[in-house]
């Protein structure tokens, strides 16, 4: 270890030190606190509770249904509209007065969390997942540009320079050579997106944007642990089985045809 | 194939030419002309330096030399993806430049192989050769990948030629190194190109295969007029299917070979010394 990092240590350990006296974190508090959490696991893991309680499994179902297509749809939009502005916000496809611009339109969109953009959609639109979904649409546009107009500066510029030499469009270029290359690395994003977006439309009901979370924080706040605990755990193996759905996708379809071809270069 | 199967429409002009020097300046059958051209990557060296060369249509001009000596820089100058920094180019009267609309139009039918090859790994043979014809499609027909039947027939055409038949449908990263090569080739005669630009493609493949393809390339040159101008290593395989033969060494041409059957018609050094002519003959026997 070299003293350079002994100080870039000292400085990281210093800041989380002075950032937790800031925010009043306090380690005592926390151990203190914990038996509250025993009161409520007592309430929910009540047997005759749980068996009352799984009557509200078809609704959390529901509600949870509603969720997947509020990410669903959100993914889907978002993506699309992305994929243009990842075009023109990638270096080896553009000039700089075209990139430029572009990247710092998506950073700015980037700069706010889904639930903020559902606070802001809520008054637009109102209550309900319309709003959800509208929040979803703009983070994902936000976030999905960033991964993908990366990968597509990451792809091979051999094919690139040899189809740009017959003189094509350069819409013919993205279509015929940038999307079939980066294909897979776009479809296993999308895949990604989702995935976290049905995590993210689980909160967005938090502040009315529709979803399971919006029945979440109504138990809580009406201290019925006993009944959010059987939408929290709808949540658990929903989010689970869409992840596990989704790497078996990954397996199959999209590591495969990442095998790239290796053209012996000198 | 022999030497006889060689000899091409320009083989005549090529004759004329040497017995009467004068009848250059009035041929308009100048396909590529480069009077001193330079050109660099960095501000310091010169990739090519001073290069003056002449290319009849229809000729199979091969331009050798070492790793290293120009030769990749010297066809990208030829289809506009590099720009000289001194001299002129004239690619059949125009200057390449890719934001000249002539020249980009010129661009759809010169066909350009480079080393890496630059297959879309990710798509089928057939794709890959259709991107080709992209430049014949009018925006809804490459918005909806719809081909016309006949390009697509002609790219069954070309797949057979090049002797890819029952592999149309495979991906590209799933070929062999001769395989992609062929794709690579089938692509640019789709093009219905007027000039060939091949960068080393036979270089590492067994003779026998290496052939196969120069015999396929002369094939298709002696069908559609081609002007081929194909980088080699080995001196020994452009004497046998170039019209003529430019040597690079350090970015500068040092010997240009007017080749005819068995014999040099035609032999011009640059500032080559007789030692240095000695020696590259030396390198080529060593082969
Ligand atoms: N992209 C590049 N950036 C900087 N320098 C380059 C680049 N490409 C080539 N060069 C340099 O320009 C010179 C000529 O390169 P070029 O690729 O034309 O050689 P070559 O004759 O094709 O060699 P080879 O037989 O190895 O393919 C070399 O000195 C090389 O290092
Ligand atoms: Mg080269």
């Amino acid at each position: 270890m070299t003293p350079k990092n002994n100080i870039v240590i000292g400085i990281v350990v210093g800041l989380v030190l002075v950032a937790s006296y800031n925010v009043e974190a306090n380690p005592l508090e926390f151990v203190e606190g914990l038996p509250n959490l025993g009161i409520i696991l007592e309430e929910i893991l009540v047997l005759e509770n749980i068996i009352d309680n799984m009557k509200y499994v078809p609704s959390a179902l529901l509600a949870m249904l509603e969720t997947l297509q509020m990410a669903f749809i959100g993914t889907v939009i978002g993506v699309v509209i992305g994929l243009p502005f990842s075009m023109l916000a990638a270096r080896n496809l553009n000039s700089k007065f075209i990139y430029a611009p572009i990247r710092i339109l998506l950073a700015i969109i980037r700069t706010f969390p889904s639930i903020l953009w559902a606070m802001l959609f809520v008054i637009v639109v109102g209550l309900g997942p319309f709003a959800g979904v509208l929040a979803i649409i703009l983070y994902t546009i936000g976030f999905v540009t960033k991964l993908q107009f990366e990968s597509i500066e990451t792809i091979d510029s051999d094919p690139m320079d040899a189809v740009g030499s017959i003189g094509v469009s350069k819409f013919q270029l993205i279509r015929y050579v940038v999307i079939p290359e980066a294909a897979s690395h776009l479809l296993g994003q999308m895949l990604y997106m989702f995935d976290y977006n049905v995590r993210q439309s689980t909160i967005l009901g938090i502040v009315g944007a529709g979803g399971i979370g919006f029945f979440i924080i109504q138990y809580i706040r009406f201290f019925e642990y006993g009944k959010a605990a059987v939408y929290l755990f709808v949540v658990l193996i929903v989010v689970l089985g869409i992840e596990w759905i989704s790497v078996k996708i990954r397996d199959k379809y999209i590591v495969k045809s990442q095998h790239g071809m290796e053209v012996t270069k000198k | 194939m022999t030497r006889a199967n060689k000899t091409r429409d320009s083989g005549i002009e090529t004759i004329q030419m040497t017995q009467n020097p004068s009848f250059s300046l009035i041929s308009t059958n100048k396909i590529i002309q480069m009077s001193d051209v330079s050109t660099s990557y960095d501000s310091k060296n010169y990739a090519l330096e001073k290069i003056n060369l002449s290319i009849d249509r229809g000729t199979n001009y091969a331009i050798v030399g070492q790793s290293g000596s120009g030769k990749s820089t010297l066809l990208k100058l030829m289809n506009g993806m590099m720009n000289p920094s001194g001299g002129t180019i004239k690619i059949d009267y125009i200057a390449p430049n890719m934001n000249n609309k002539k020249f980009k139009k010129m661009m759809h039918t010169i066909g350009y192989i480079p080393q890496s090859l630059g297959l879309v790994k990710n798509i089928t043979v057939l794709d890959n050769i259709l991107i080709g014809a992209l430049p014949r499609l009018n925006k809804v027909q490459s918005f909806f990948k719809k081909f016309p039947e006949y390009e697509i027939t002609e790219a069954k055409r070309i797949i057979s030629l090049v002797g890819l038949t029952g592999k149309e449908n495979r991906k590209a990263y799933m070929l062999s190194g001769g395989e992609k090569r062929r794709v690579a080739i089938a692509r640019a005669l789709m093009q219905k190109p007027t000039i060939l630009l091949a960068d080393e493609i036979v270089s590492e493949l067994d003779h026998v295969t290496a052939k196969e393809i120069m015999d396929l390339i002369a094939d298709a040159q002696k069908r559609m007029n081609l002007t081929a101008i194909m980088v080699h290593h080995d001196m020994q395989l452009a004497l046998e299917y170039a019209n003529r033969v430019a040597v690079i060494k350090e970015g500068q041409k040092i010997l240009e070979i007017g080749v005819e059957g068995d014999t040099i018609v035609d032999f011009q050094t640059g500032d080559m010394t007789t030692e240095e002519i000695m020696e590259m003959h030396a390198d080529d026997t060593k082969k």
